[in-house]
């Protein structure tokens, strides 16, 4: 399971320190990747698979080192010598899973070495039976009470040597991790504080300290190791805290600084892209990716949620039978798999691969809330609500779970409890237009406008991405007779949606053209109004409209009447009025007149 | 007066106020506490010679298991086969037909539904159980070292719920035990004591007591801890949420107690029932009432906007689903919520009522009576029907034995009653309340919940004793509040506002108003309209005469907004009293007369009398003591019978006083100076009793001129000896003493 293989890292701490120490500058690409080198040896002969894979990934983009320039092997002591034959035996054990063979044969070890492998594999045996008895339990309330039991002993142990100064960067990191599941997570901190600083370069320390960070301030409180891996780490950090202007920023200058070969890197940019909605530039990042790892599996449900949200049902399906071929079992593939199934509409088999993967990983988050997402269409409202709740339970700030919540009570036509969850989402994503649209409908079917018009405005000021906030805030103050602010904002969306390029839907483009035809022509700005009538004309359920309008103006101009000179009023088409045809792409329109 | 609303909340664990400890669906598991069970049920299946048709035998039969039967004591130290074995010889005792444990009892179907269970267990799980047994004999001896007689806890508290009573503190024992020795270092050793139904009870016990008896139940962080710990071994233990919910609302958390709220009804909507399905049972309903409860909770918080919006919602999805009963608890919210508004909601509540009645909903009906009761009393509807009305719901709630409502209609009726200003009936109503077993089976050796009905009777009661001077037994009561209800609780503003009010009059009385003007603060913060015409008796008191006449006339216009008839008739007399103070004899008096409408219209007997008072001291001021007198007698009856002690002594200060200015020019002086003496005697002794000194003063110096001016030298010597007692004691005497009742 993942969490057990999470668990990495170690060698003789002391020459870690002076490692680390040589060199806290990125300016010495070779000392890192030397650095990188011997903690790759050291985790691995412990065991640490994901800190090993982490640092090979990040080894493996840096420029190759000449022979002369090879770190030497960590030198032996004569404990170490002792346990040889040991720990090598337990070493195969324990890459065959066989955990408590493995500590039996290194019980008696004396070397730090042998010592960490020996408490590794007594809590990953512990973690195993634990997964192993969840299925098995007695009684509903039995199964939350199923323990690793050998972390309390583990923690005893441990805590001992760690007053007494004897534990290296290593165990501190496995003292943390007891720690943490026996919930005790302020010591946890701590400890891992503590674990960075003895042995900074062991970047599963680091993960642990990530997922325990609730907040910018707590970030902020710790003393951290000065070492070049600190970066990387608070990039990491400033992305779970959807801080992604400074994450991205951190990974930038950690490309220029010669790490642009990472892979590691360039997912996490287009993961931190795809939390702030950047779609374009996440989905051709992945597709680097792809190209430079292409059996990578590692992020790429993220990258098929980009692909969904674009639609792209062509390269989905070519991504997920890629993922099928290299390895079916994994989460993410079926997370894949179920974005797949959900584009094509076929909800049940996309809700039946979301719970495989739950099945593989019981804490997969995303699984949790995309199954949501699938009941939601499917209709049974009561098993999407289970779903979304799960998902809160794994994490609380999962804001498209709490979006999911409110989203289907709203279906059940419940606007005023929906506000709740709306309002959950919101506060954990203050600047998604989305939640403040979905707040603002809600506000409206409640007839509480003045709210409404609140939110929409604010959807619109944080950056509207499906372009309707306006144009609800237009139609609300259409219907409570406020017509200028209605002129205002339908000018704004037009200008908004011309100047964007794209075709958007044409239904709304032909209200907006239609009132303000209207609008213009009450006002006795002929000019304009035949403009927008002719604009209305190009689309097919304005046209007769429009038409009339054309009519009723000429009419009024044969009357002699004159066109108001009232020059206080906005006009949306300033220079274009000799121009018949709808330019769409291009964008020559008049901003100077419209300005708020 | 009771606000009877309180307990209007859909609870799931209660349906017409009684709450059901067992709405949980039985869930069979064997757990080693079971098997202890049914090793008793084995021994006492063995031992023929005992019946249970006595509790003093059950005693003995649980005695062997208290001392751990052997059986027990066997399997545990013994191997797994002893377990085994046990479960291979339990059914003989049943499957032959004289057996005491008949299939089909109680005891019968527990039996069989354990060996399904056991039998259903795969390999490894049978040896957990096993495990778990050795660790839960363990511990329980392990708990109390010794020779093994120590009942184990929890056997108590089982056996009690299956069979017959009573001691059901045993959830709270072990609560109680389990906390102090809960370091942080063991804290998460503690963490899996409950088993499922340990953990319903524990829910059941204390819902019940946060509603009837909050003193009991665990204090609001223990109880959160604890459910905290619950929630976190079993996450869809949806019922531990609404408790939650309760329980944040005891310490007006608005964050968590919505969230709860929510999360229950997010949880309860997966559990209940066929999920699709929008009909009466499961889905649908819970949404419904998810709705009502959380307008619910913004009623209590009074965001009434939002408490507006959410109950339009349930009132909306209710009637697309023709559920009746929730549109019922929906329309008495929505008169509930009117009412707190302050609007006029009578006519809501009459259809609430009446629909409720149609429905059969017997606990919504009599609410929704005795709200209009209450409406009705403060509206000043004729007495006898309101009287009528709380005796018809409490045939109602006889028949239904819907115990707390009786409590309630018992406050009520007393509250009416003093509003009335009849005492003495208040007195016999608050004291058959008091003297009451409750219906509903309360702890063992208590009778009586703590509920609001008591807090407010009680009240009542120390109010009532103040006023007759009786100020030890006034502040017993009082000590006895503080204990029933500790400050934190949630009535305990009841007796904090009554205990200030007491001290305030104290003070006022005994002329030291530099004490009552701290008092004024504190009363505002409980009752703003009260604070407010406290302070405007204290400023009033010490001659700010213009600041007092302007509080006053606020008070009014929050009066008139309120509806609030007692107090606007009260603010019309001080302000009279301002009047006087500017000799303004004459302009007092419509004010008086328009008074004088309002409490007869409303039967306020009390506040009508004292109006009386007033007029009658008006008319003495302004020389016409004949009628004075006249109109005196017709208050006279009613205060010696009903009234405060202070109104007693005020009145037959007032009678002596016209009595002397009649006499004044008749040739019959004498006698009626005599009256006078006698009268003035009379009112000497209650001012002394009340402990009024500034009073008593004025009176020791007429009895002194008039024993003066009858020429009784000795007695006149000794009023003047008292008078100059007391004078010494006060500041000097106001200037204008003359113009005051």
């Amino acid at each position: 399971s993942a969490s057990r293989g999470r668990l990495e890292g170690g060698a003789t701490a002391q020459q870690y320190e002076k490692m680390a120490a040589l060199s806290s500058e990125f300016g010495d690409l070779v000392q890192i990747k030397k650095q990188l080198i011997s903690v790759i040896s050291l985790c691995k002969e412990r065991g640490l698979v994901h800190s090993v894979k982490w640092a090979s990934e990040l080894a493996f983009a840096l420029k190759p080192l000449p022979m002369s320039e090879l770190p030497p092997p960590a030198p032996l002591t004569e404990e170490d010598v002792e346990d040889l034959d040991a720990l090598g035996l337990a070493k195969s054990y324990f890459d065959l899973k066989e955990y408590d063979r493995a500590a039996y044969f290194l019980r008696g070890c004396r070397s730090k070495k042998a010592y960490f492998l020996y408490m590794y594999s007594r809590y990953l045996s512990g973690e195993k039976k634990k997964d192993d008895e969840t299925v098995d339990s007695l009684g509903p309330l039995e199964k939350g009470q199923v323990r690793n039991e050998a972390l309390r002993e583990l923690r005893v142990e441990l805590s001992k040597k760690h007053r007494t100064g004897e534990l290296d960067g290593f165990t501190l990191y496995l003292y943390g991790v007891v720690l943490r599941k026996l919930d005790l997570l302020k010591e946890a901190v701590d400890v891992f504080v503590e674990a960075t600083h003895a042995l900074p370069l062991h970047w599963g320390a680091w993960l642990e300290l990530c997922n325990l960070i609730t907040n910018i301030e707590m970030l902020k409180s710790l003393s951290l190791p000065d070492c070049w891996i600190r970066d990387f780490f608070l990039a990491h950090m400033y992305t779970e805290l959807q801080m992604i202007k400074e994450a991205l920023q951190k990974y930038q200058s950690l490309i220029e600084a010669g790490f642009s070969k990472s892979t590691y890197i360039i997912s996490q940019i287009a993961v931190a892209y795809h939390n702030i909605r950047d779609i374009d530039q996440a989905l051709s990042l992945f597709n680097e990716l792809r190209e430079q790892d292409p059996y990578r599996i590692e992020n790429m449900d993220t990258f098929s949620n980009l692909l969904y949200v674009r639609s792209m049902k062509p390269e989905l399906s070519y991504l997920a039978h890629n993922l099928v071929e290299i390895d079916k079992y994994r989460v993410e593939t079926c997370c894949v798999i179920g974005n797949y199934y959900s584009l094509r509409s076929q909800h049940e088999k996309a809700a039946l691969y979301f719970q495989r993967a739950l099945k593989l990983n019981p804490r997969c988050l995303g699984a949790w809330t995309l199954m949501g997402h699938e009941y939601m269409e499917m209709k049974n409202t009561s098993a999407a609500i289970q779903a979304y709740r799960h998902a809160i339970e794994v994490n609380k700030r999962d804001y498209r779970a709490w979006y999911g919540l409110g989203q289907t009570y709203e279906i059940l036509k419940m606007h005023f409890y929906c506000l709740y969850y709306y309002r959950r989402a919101h506060q954990l994503r203050p600047n998604d237009s989305r939640m403040l649209v979905a707040l603002g409908e809600c506000y409206e079917k409640l007839s509480q406008l003045s709210e409404a018009k609140k939110c929409y405005w604010r959807a619109y000021s944080v950056g509207d991405v499906e372009r309707m906030a306006l144009l609800k805030l237009a139609k609300l103050h259409e219907q409570l007779n406020e017509s200028d602010e209605a002129a205002h904002c339908y000018i704004i969306y037009i200008q908004d949606i011309f100047s964007c390029g794209e075709l958007l839907e044409h239904v709304e483009v032909s209200t907006a053209l239609r009132y303000l035809g209207q609008y213009y022509f009450k006002n006795k700005r002929y000019d304009e109004a035949s403009l927008c009538a002719q604009r209305c004309c190009d689309y097919n359920d304005a046209r007769e409209e429009g038409k009339a309008l054309l009519r009723q103006i000429s009419q009024v101009r044969d009357q002699g009447e004159a066109s108001s000179a009232d020059v206080s009023l906005p006009c949306v088409f300033g220079s274009l009025s000799n121009n018949n045809t709808p330019v769409r792409r291009v964008s020559p329109l008049d901003l100077s007149s419209v300005t708020p | 007066m009771a606000s009877v609303h309180e307990s209007l909340y859909f609870n799931p664990m209660m349906t017409n106020g009684v709450v059901h400890a067992n709405v949980f669906g039985i869930k069979d598991w064997v757990t080693p506490y079971k098997i202890s069970v049914l090793v008793l049920l084995d021994e006492m299946t063995i031992s023929k010679r005992m019946t249970l048709l006595e509790r003093r035998r059950l005693n003995k039969l649980i005695l062997p298991l208290q001392q751990v039967p052997p059986q027990l004591h066997m399997m545990v130290v013994g191997e797994l086969k002893d377990m085994e074995s046990f479960f291979d010889t339990l059914p003989n005792p049943f499957s032959d037909a004289e057996s005491e444990a008949s299939k089909t009892s109680v005891v019968g179907l527990f039996m069989r539904h354990m060996l399904l269970a056991y039998n259903k267990l795969s390999f490894s799980q049978v040896y957990k159980l096993y495990t778990a047994l050795q660790r839960y004999y363990d511990d329980c001896l392990g708990s109390q070292p010794g020779p093994p007689t120590a009942p184990p806890v929890d056997a108590d508290m089982e056996l009690s719920e299956m069979e017959l009573t009573s001691t059901e503190d045993g959830a709270e024992g072990k609560m109680d035990k389990e906390e102090p020795d809960a370091g942080p270092m063991q804290y998460s050793e503690l963490l899996c004591p409950l088993s499922q139904k340990q953990a319903e009870y524990f829910l059941a016990r204390q819902a019940y007591l946060l509603k009837n008896d909050e003193n009991k139940a665990l204090k609001p962080a223990a109880l959160q801890e604890e459910l905290n710990n619950m929630l976190k071994f079993n996450p869809d233990f949806a019922e531990a949420h609404y408790l939650s919910y309760l329980n944040s609302m005891r310490v007006q958390d608005v964050f968590i107690s919505t969230h709860s709220l929510l999360h229950y009804f997010d949880r309860l909507i997966l559990t209940g029932g066929d999920g699709k399905s929008n009909g009466d049972e499961g889905y649908g309903r819970s949404l419904r009432y998810a709705a009502l409860n959380l307008a619910a909770l913004h009623c209590r918080f009074g965001h009434y906007q939002q408490a507006e919006l959410a109950l339009q919602e349930a009132i909306r999805i209710a009637q697309e689903s023709n559920d009746h009963v929730c549109l019922q608890h929906c329309l008495s919210w929505l008169y509930t919520l009117e009412q707190m508004k302050g609007s006029d909601s009578s006519v809501l509540t009459e259809d609430s009522v009446k629909m409720a009645a149609h429905f059969g909903l017997p606990y919504l009906a009599s609410l929704g009576i005795q709200s209009l009761v209450q409406q009705g009393a403060t509206g000043g509807k004729a007495a006898n029907m309101l009287m009528d009305a709380l005796k018809d719901t409490d045939i109602l709630h006889w028949k239904h034995s819907l115990s707390e409502l009786i409590d309630i209609s018992l406050a009520q009726t007393t509250s009416i009653w003093r509003m009335y200003g009849k005492s003495t009936m208040a007195l016999q109503c608050a004291q058959v309340l008091l003297n009451m077993n409750s219906l509903e089976q309360v702890d063992f050796g208590v009778q009586q919940n703590n509920t609001e009905a008591f807090a407010v009777v009680l009240c009542h009661l120390a109010e009532l004793h103040a006023e007759q001077g009786l100020f030890g037994a006034s502040s017993e009561i009082l000590k006895h509040l503080k204990e029933r209800f500790p400050p934190h609780t949630q009535h305990a503003k009841l007796w904090m506002l009554c205990d200030l009010k007491i001290q305030f009059e104290r003070a006022m009385n005994d002329g030291k108003y530099h004490l009552a003007e701290p008092h004024v603060a504190a009363i505002a913060a409980l009752d703003q309209m009260e604070g407010l015409y406290r302070k405007g008796l204290v400023m009033k008191a010490q001659n700010q005469t213009t600041d007092a006449y302007r509080v006053l006339q606020r008070l009014q216009l929050l009066c008139e907004k309120t509806k609030c008839t007692e107090m606007i008739i009260r603010v019309m007399l001080t302000t009279a009293e301002l009047h006087w103070e500017s000799s303004g004899f004459s302009t007092a008096l419509p004010l008086l007369l328009q008074a004088l409408v309002l409490a007869r219209q409303h039967h306020l007997q009390a506040l009508a009398s004292e109006t009386i008072l007033h007029l009658a001291f008006s008319q003495l001021m302004l020389g016409v003591p004949e009628q004075a007198l006249n109109i005196l007698h017709e208050a006279m009856e009613p205060i010696l019978a009903h009234g405060a002690l202070l109104d007693k002594g005020r009145a037959l200060l007032l009678v002596a006083k016209c009595q002397m200015a009649v006499s004044g020019g008749r040739e019959d002086r004498r006698t009626g100076l005599e009256q006078a003496v006698q009268t003035l005697d009379e009112a000497a002794a209650y001012f002394s009793r009340m402990g009024c000194k500034d009073r008593l003063r004025d009176t020791h110096y007429l009895q002194a001129r008039l024993h003066h001016a009858l020429g009784h030298t000795a007695q006149r010597n000794e009023c003047a000896l008292l008078f100059r007692m007391v004078d010494q004691e006060l500041p000097p005497a106001r200037a204008n003493l003359a113009n005051r009742l």
